[in-house]
């Protein structure tokens, strides 16, 4: 490959890179192909807090209650129960962890576009409630069983009429609008659409697929189900072995059956204060059946063994903050104050997910008042945003205008390679949310960014510089453009790792606001790096040919002597 | 070119004078700490309409019996309420006392820092300038480390760093005089600022050392060290100002035109970045030549 070859490809490259950072970073351009437009403009740069409003509360963890080997498990019981009504409020992404401070645990809750910070600071305080009710069936609705046997004595009587009807040629689709008792099906004149073997309960199935069952005919017989009577027509027949598939109607008789009986739950008194401790087991029969075992302190270990007596064979309902988490069936009293709550997982992991919300329930850690708040309304957060992105808009135009004028056709080169620079950088706040290193971008992070914008420009302007010394010594334009970024590599790196450095340690020791504005401020200067020198030396030496060289004033300005001889000066 | 080296009487005098009285202002009028690193709380509300008199809002929450109550007023029918307490319900109580004033005031913002967490910030912050300061000398020492040539490559550090020290002092100088006479606070974005400055400020005078360096190991004993720097100053200036031109233009067109939370942050920058500029030219190597000198005047 030849050189000249090589440097098409890098350009073109280059060219590449510029279009997609610009789509990425501004999905307007590409409003007239509309699929492009969509997805591009699924990619949002995630808002800090304060730019999006919303708040961020920080609170101790008091763990002086908790034993030494529990402090783990309670914190993440913690931080599970807080997410959990955090979550309530719908918040998109809800952000609860655990830090450490200095001398203990700090709680951090930060809820991003949540108006009603007192409410939410409310149901966060509150310690979890957990609530052992038994169970009430209202059976009241309940009607006996003769009465139920005389509604169904009807139904064949009924059943064998219609199918007599029908198979003496009355029209299926009437009689079934008529007198299916069957909602889905009735008003299409009893349709069922297409049906697959094993679709349907077995007698009905068995029917169905009969091979003497001829399409177009109705079935000689009533067929009964747990649903009540049928009376079957086969339409036609598609496919065969696996695709089997049965275009049929049928009408229905419903048979009468009890109605749900109505069940409520009632306080036992026994609630998460009194439970000791939770924990999965295995149940003796079959270690692979994992169980989930409760301890109880005295009052509960009371207060258990009466429950249980009440309500042998009945479900005893456990809830969670006012939801049912589960409703396992009393098999035996409990008078030990032990329960094993058994059949139901089907895995390890259901019990301990259990066992996790029954000790979150039980364990009392309290976290007092905030101790630490911002909270930001959204309208400042955007007025914030607004002006900031003018005052970078304005920073840059100004920059680029100073490039070009100072440093001319390099200016015009290096100002290029800043715009890119820019938009490569917005592409990779968006692309970034599909990596773990997401980047939130907050007003320090903006800050950070406008100021990277002016320092990319400086690697270009050592560069530029170094190259009008070259040439003021004498070299040709091309091999002077070299010099340039050779001579100029060590300065702008040395340059670059101090910045680094601040920056690392603001990461390290910051906090929020600094780290947003570090983070931003190091991939501006390891990004710009790129843009700046490898970019425009790619641009450059693409573009600079015959037609350039010639004219020295596209880079320095030209002075002649009082001999006519052509002296390069530059500006001071 | 031009004398910046033969000059250095001047530049030292000017220099020397700023240097001194911020450490003067520093001393006895201290800088005004925010609630980042004093702890309290502070509060923006919006009005609906009529903003009350500052007198009339104090007086209202007068019986909450706050520490150093501050009511300021800021554009956009906004009052910033600053105390010491830091408590969330006597924040809401606050609030509430507000309210009274006018039903429909909004909570624009609030932060506040428990005592707790505010001595951590502190502790943070010095933690931060300590380990960056140091981080910086020990980069110099190794950037520096094959010039050892008339002057020994840790008196390049040494120079760089006294440099340092005067940028970051005037700095802190002039956000003293903003507090004392504009109610300016400094918080941690003001840290983060001072950090910027450093690692900005060190990168502009390696430039120019590097620039000495090269000269230094071109030139040999035919000229004189003076002589050397000096010309090396010339060589360099129009980089060590137009990379600092294009910094101080984006930071002017943030602080004139951006968000009104990180406007002293941005001030704060400027100031850093531009007397960085100025202490790379005039006051780094102008440092080494005298150093230099007075190596000589002791042989």
């Amino acid at each position: 490959m030849t050189v000249r070859n090589s440097l098409k490809i890098k350009f073109a490259t280059v060219v590449l890179l510029a279009l997609m950072a610009g789509l990425v970073s501004y999905p307007r351009a590409a409003v007239k192909i509309p699929r492009l437009y969509n997805a591009l403009n699924k990619l949002q740069i995630k808002q800090g807090l304060d730019l999006q409003g919303g708040f961020h509360l920080e609170y101790n963890v008091d763990l002086s209650q908790v034993e030494a080997g529990k402090k783990a498990e309670a914190l993440n019981a913690l931080q599970g129960i807080i997410e959990h009504r955090v979550n309530a409020f719908g918040v998109s992404e809800p952000l609860v962890y655990i830090k450490k401070s200095g001398t203990g645990e700090i709680l951090v809750v930060e809820l991003a576009g949540v108006k009603d910070i007192a409410q939410a600071k409310e149901i966060i305080k509150e310690t979890p409630l957990l609530e052992f009710k038994e169970t009430k069936i209202d059976a009241s609705n309940q009607i006996p069983q003769e009465t139920l046997d005389q509604l169904n004595a009807e139904g064949p009587k009924k059943a064998a009429d219609i199918l007599k009807q029908a198979q003496g040629g009355a029209d299926f689709a009437q009689l079934a609008k008529d007198n299916s008792q069957d909602p889905g099906s009735k008003d299409q004149g009893g349709d069922l659409g297409m049906v697959k073997e094993g679709m349907m309960v077995p007698e009905f199935n068995t029917a169905l697929f009969d091979p003497t069952f001829k399409d177009g005919t109705i079935y000689p017989t009533v067929v009964e189900t747990q649903y009540g009577w049928h009376i079957l027509k086969k339409i036609a027949t598609t496919g065969s072995g696996d695709i089997l598939e049965v275009h049929a109607a049928h009408i229905l008789i419903a048979k009468a059956t009890q109605p749900e009986p109505q069940t409520s739950y009632i306080d036992t008194g026994l609630t998460g204060k009194n439970l000791k401790n939770a924990t999965v087991g295995y149940s003796n029969q079959a270690l692979s059946e994992p169980t989930v075992n409760l301890e109880f302190d005295a009052e509960g270990t009371k207060l258990l063994a009466d429950v249980s007596q009440r309500n042998i064979g009945k479900p005893l309902a456990i809830f969670l903050d006012g939801q049912i988490i589960e409703a396992p069936t009393v098999k035996s009293a409990l008078t030990n104050g032990r329960a094993e709550i058994s059949g139901g997982f089907k895995t390890v992991k259901d019990a301990q997910a259990l066992v996790k919300s029954l000790n979150e329930g039980s364990l009392p850690v309290p976290i007092g008042d905030p101790i630490y708040e911002q909270n930001v309304d959204a309208s400042l957060g955007q007025a914030s945003l607004m002006s900031s992105l003018k005052a970078g808009a304005i920073g840059l135009a100004i920059v680029l205008l100073f490039m070009i004028i100072y440093y001319r056709y390099l200016g015009f080169i290096a100002s290029i390679a800043l715009l890119i620079y820019t938009a490569l950088m917005v592409a990779i706040f968006k692309l970034s949310a599909f990596t773990p290193w997401g980047i939130t971008f907050t007003l320090s992070g903006i800050a950070g960014f406008i100021l990277s914008i002016g320092m990319a420009v400086d690697a270009n302007v050592l560069i530029f510089e170094r190259t009008k010394e070259e040439l003021r010594r004498g070299r040709d334009m091309m091999s002077a453009v070299d010099e340039g970024f050779r001579r100029a590599w060590p300065s702008i790196r040395d340059g670059n790792y101090s910045t680094i450095l601040t920056s690392i340690i603001l990461v390290w020791v910051g906090t929020g606001f600094v780290k947003g504005f570090a983070i931003i401020l190091m991939l501006g200067v390891v990004v710009s790096m790129f843009t700046a020198i490898v970019l425009v030396k790619i641009i450059l030496k693409f573009t600079l040919r015959k037609w350039a060289t010639d004219r020295m004033w596209l880079i320095v300005r030209v002075r002649k002597s009082a001999n006519s001889e052509q002296k390069i000066e530059d500006k001071k | 070119m031009m004398q910046i080296i033969s000059k250095r009487k001047y530049f030292y005098v000017v220099s020397g004078v700023l240097t001194l009285a911020s450490l003067a202002i520093l001393i006895s009028w201290g800088l005004k700490f925010g609630i980042d690193f004093t702890g309290g709380t502070e509060m923006k509300v919006r009005f609906s309409q009529n903003v009350p008199n500052n007198n009339v809002i104090a007086d209202k929450l007068k019986e909450l019996d706050l520490e150093s109550l501050m009511v300021k007023a800021a554009a956009d029918r906004t009052v910033t309420v600053d105390y010491r307490n830091s408590n969330d319900q006597i924040n809401r109580d606050v609030f509430g006392k507000i309210k009274e004033l006018d039903g429909s005031a909004v909570q624009v913002s609030t932060d506040f820092i428990g005592s707790t967490v505010s001595a951590q910030l502190k502790n943070s912050a010095i933690k931060a300038l300590i380990l960056a300061i140091l981080g910086i000398a020990l980069y110099i020492a190794w950037a520096f480390r094959k010039v050892s040539r008339p002057v020994s490559s840790w008196k390049y550090g040494l120079g760089a760093i006294t440099a340092l020290a005067h940028d970051i002092l005037i700095t802190v100088g002039v956000f003293v005089i903003l507090g004392k006479f504009f109610g300016v606070e400094v918080g941690v974005p003001f840290i983060a600022a001072l950090l910027t400055i450093l690692g900005y400020s060190v990168n502009d005078t390696i430039v120019v050392f590097d620039r000495t360096r090269e000269n230094l190991l071109r030139a040999g004993a035919k000229e004189d060290f003076e002589d050397i720097v000096n010309r090396s100053l010339n060589e360099t200036l129009a980089r060590s100002i137009n990379t600092s031109l294009t910094v101080i233009i984006v930071l002017f067109a943030l602080v004139i035109f951006g968000g009104e939370s990180i406007r002293y942050f941005s001030v704060a920058l400027l100031f850093g970045v531009t007397f960085g500029t100025y202490s790379s030219i005039y006051v780094a190597s102008a440092l080494l030549v005298t150093i230099y000198k007075f190596q000589i005047k002791k042989a």
